[in-house]
């Protein structure tokens, strides 16, 4: 949005500031920075004394309320009397609010802002880091948004000759529907398998990798040695879906070979689709990790990382901050992950009685990008979960923030529908609504935008702040849950060319995108928009 | 204040009733007083945040969120009536290659593990007990390999806790299991997940 950007790097001044910039320029702003003291809970302040409370010079702190601090003359006044200030005193109509360090313009009676004023701000915080905290949080900060991130090869990833390998394929297929649409037959109590399999069968970037044959199982060494691979049989089973049959397939190859390589999930009961997922892209990563990587859990922080197409695909990298809420020293550590498991707000929800049992109701706010809200914000670390600051040399109450680094092309988001309960000693199901939305911008998750509010969202006058499009996401698939805890049906909604299809195991019938919208999610997945509008040019 | 007073009545109506100040006695009043100012301390606080975040643009996409918060709402509307035909349920549908599947999938094909031929839908039970996986086999391969290794430190070679032995000894623990998890499967409906 152009009136957004626009604003952002350089709010225009009313006609005061700008008047008062032109006289005074920056030593105003200069004069007050020793003064700047910041809270590591991320406010900061104005203290002039250490001794004495500041008080308005007109009531003396007879009507309190929000004290302002004159950049001229450096003199008090209260809400109440700034007015007066600076009718008093020609031409002193800016001051600053002690409590979060912004601009206040007296005769405009609002807060005003300028990028000169939050450097100025910034550069103090950044002063009083503790020393080690610098580099992480300091490089966020300043580092300009408009470094243009590395393009993923996989995103030219062999289109066209995954194309011709399709229209090729293309004999007995009903021509009206997408190529790769067919059923999967319920083998006793899969369905969970086969929700994520239908996903995963249709991830942009990974269907066009084993379509491209970018896998194959004549030198597949995994194969060639006796060994399981897992890829391999991802193979067969796109080589299957996008053969133009369209008879339900039996993916009991797959389930074999899944089975040895998760003995520990082998067995005919109902399972957690999620679980399953993350299962299957570990069985897809040994086939590379191993290979190419002498540590399976080596992952390069920023360039790229494991190669295999289960990361490539679907890996991302998670930010998590430490701040000691005593002395205000951050510590960064990265983590990567190939889903984000969310949690549903409860708080939201309120109780009723109904017929003398108090039931939580769902008020129909329940959103996904509440959950994400939730994801990412700071959290109070308890006092028994006290860490070690190494700065203050001991175990301090903490706060905790995570954030998104970097994003997958693939965003994989499991919606965490349980609840324990201590009490009772059992977890149920959370069946409420949550909305989600079809196009999602995950900026406001990203580390920078983070880390950016945590600094009060200062600005910086250099940063351009373009929106950057490896952020915008597409829906592709939902897997829904529908049942109680132990025991339900899984039922994925794919959107292939603009229309949805529910893939209920052997069933694949048309709906409408309200019935999905609708629908009770439990796994949502989105694809870089890039990626989502060049799949949908085939 | 810029931040007026309507901010703070708001804040008092909903948390807790505005007290009266007439009826408390001088120390209470002396405590409603300084509440409000820590409330209006934070009120304050929260709008000057809102107030730069909306004045910079910060406040994300926030029509294309509300369309999307519309939809759903639409969605769950139109949904919910019951006169609109929405899902039909998926087992006894055609699909939209114009097929039809029984309840349990009934193609036919050889298992990869003992080479029998096994119907599609009871595939993963049979699966389970021919690997000698799962949780009944288990209990009951732990009680014969405890068996098998003393008989293994007798000198026997047979070990029946490998799951893909062919020995007698899983045979008959299977053939048991087996027929009681085919009544279980067979007594159930369509509904099965």
């Amino acid at each position: 949005m152009a009136t957004r950007n626009s604003d952002f790097a350089n709010p225009k001044p009313c006609e005061h500031l700008a008047d008062y910039k032109l006289r005074h320029g920056l030593s105003g702003y200069k004069s007050i920075q020793k003064w700047l003291k910041a809270s590591p809970y991320g406010k900061t302040s104005i203290k002039m004394c250490e001794t004495n409370m500041p008080i308005c010079r007109f009531c003396s702190g007879f009507h309190q309320g929000r004290l302002f601090l004159c950049l001229i003359c450096s003199s008090l006044s209260c809400s109440d009397h700034t007015l007066l200030h600076t009718q008093s005193e020609n031409g002193h109509d800016i001051a600053v609010d002690i409590e979060r360090s912004e601009l206040y313009c007296s005769l405009c009676s609002d807060q005003v802002y300028d990028p000169d004023f939050d450097k100025v701000v910034v550069s103090k915080n950044i002063m009083d880091m503790p020393s080690k905290t610098h580099d992480s949080v300091v490089d966020d900060l300043m580092r300009r948004s408009s470094k243009r991130k590395r393009l993923n090869p996989l995103m030219d990833l062999d289109l066209k000759r995954s194309k011709l390998l399709v229209s090729m394929m293309d004999r007995r297929a009903k021509s009206c529907y997408p190529l790769g649409l067919r059923g999967l037959n319920n083998l006793g109590s899969t369905c969970f398998m086969n929700s994520v399999l239908q996903a995963l069968l249709h991830a942009p970037p990974f269907r066009n990798y084993f379509l491209s044959e970018r896998h194959d199982p004549e030198t597949c060494k995994k194969r060639s040695s006796g060994q399981l691979c897992l890829a391999c049989d991802f193979g067969v089973i796109f080589s299957a879906l996008y053969s133009g049959d369209r008879t339900p397939y039996s993916p009991a190859q797959f389930l074999y070979s899944w089975w040895q390589h998760s003995a520990n999930l082998a067995s005919y009961e109902q399972q957690d689709a999620h679980e399953f997922f993350i299962s299957v892209l570990d069985g897809i990563h040994e086939r590379e990790g191993k290979e190419r990587n002498s540590n399976k859990d080596v992952f390069c922080v920023d360039n790229g990382g494991c190669q295999c197409i289960a990361h490539r695909v679907f890996s991302g990298m998670l930010r998590s901050d430490v701040t000691c809420t005593t002395c205000g020293f951050t510590s960064t550590t990265y983590d990567p992950c190939v889903d984000i498991s969310l949690n549903m707000d409860t708080t939201n929800f309120s109780s009723v009685n109904v017929a003398n049992k108090s039931v939580r109701e769902d008020t129909g706010r329940s959103t996904l990008l509440a959950c994400l809200d939730l994801f990412t914000r700071p959290e109070r670390l308890g006092s028994d979960q006290k860490l070690y600051c190494q700065n203050c040399q001991e175990k301090r109450d903490s706060l905790k923030q995570m954030s998104i680094k970097r994003l997958p092309l693939v965003l994989s988001l499991h919606i965490k529908r349980f609840e324990h309960s201590s009490l009772r000693r059992s977890s149920r199901k959370i069946d409420w609504y949550l909305q989600f939305p079809f196009s999602l911008d995950m900026t406001p998750y990203l580390s920078p935008s983070i880390v950016r509010n945590r600094f009060g969202n200062r600005v910086f006058g250099f940063e351009s702040d373009k929106p950057d499009i490896s952020s915008e996401f597409e829906i592709f698939a939902v897997v829904t849950h529908s049942g109680m805890l132990d025991s339900g049906h899984y039922v994925t909604y794919l959107r292939l060319q603009n229309q949805w299809y529910k893939c209920d195991d052997a069933w694949v019938t048309e709906v409408d995108e309200r019935i999905v919208r609708a629908a009770q999610c439990y796994m949502i997945f989105y694809v870089q928009k890039m990626l989502y509008c060049k799949a949908n040019e085939d | 204040m810029w931040i007026p007073k309507q901010w703070r009545a708001m804040a008092g109506l909903l948390s807790m009733s505005v007290p009266n100040e007439d009826n408390m006695s001088p120390h209470m009043q002396l405590s409603s007083h300084f509440f409000g100012d820590l409330l209006d301390s934070i009120i304050v606080d929260v709008a000057s945040e809102c107030h730069r975040v909306a004045r910079l643009g910060l406040d994300r996409n926030l029509e294309e969120e509300e369309e999307e918060l519309r939809l759903s709402a639409q969605a769950r509307v139109t949904v919910a009536n019951p006169s609109n035909s929405g899902e039909t349920n998926g087992k006894y549908v055609v699909d939209i290659f114009g097929q039809t599947h029984p309840c349990v999938a009934n193609e036919v094909f050889d298992c990869m593990n003992c080479g029998r031929p096994i119907v599609a839908g009871r595939f993963a039970p049979h699966l389970e007990k021919c690997m000698g996986k799962g949780r009944k086999a288990r209990s009951k391969a732990t009680r014969s390999s405890t068996a098998a290794q003393n008989r293994y430190s007798r000198g026997s070679p047979v070990s029946a806790s490998s799951p893909y032995s062919n020995s007698t000894s899983t045979n008959r623990l299977l053939n048991g299991t087996y027929s009681h998890t085919v009544e279980e499967y067979s007594n159930g409906t369509c509904e099965g997940p």
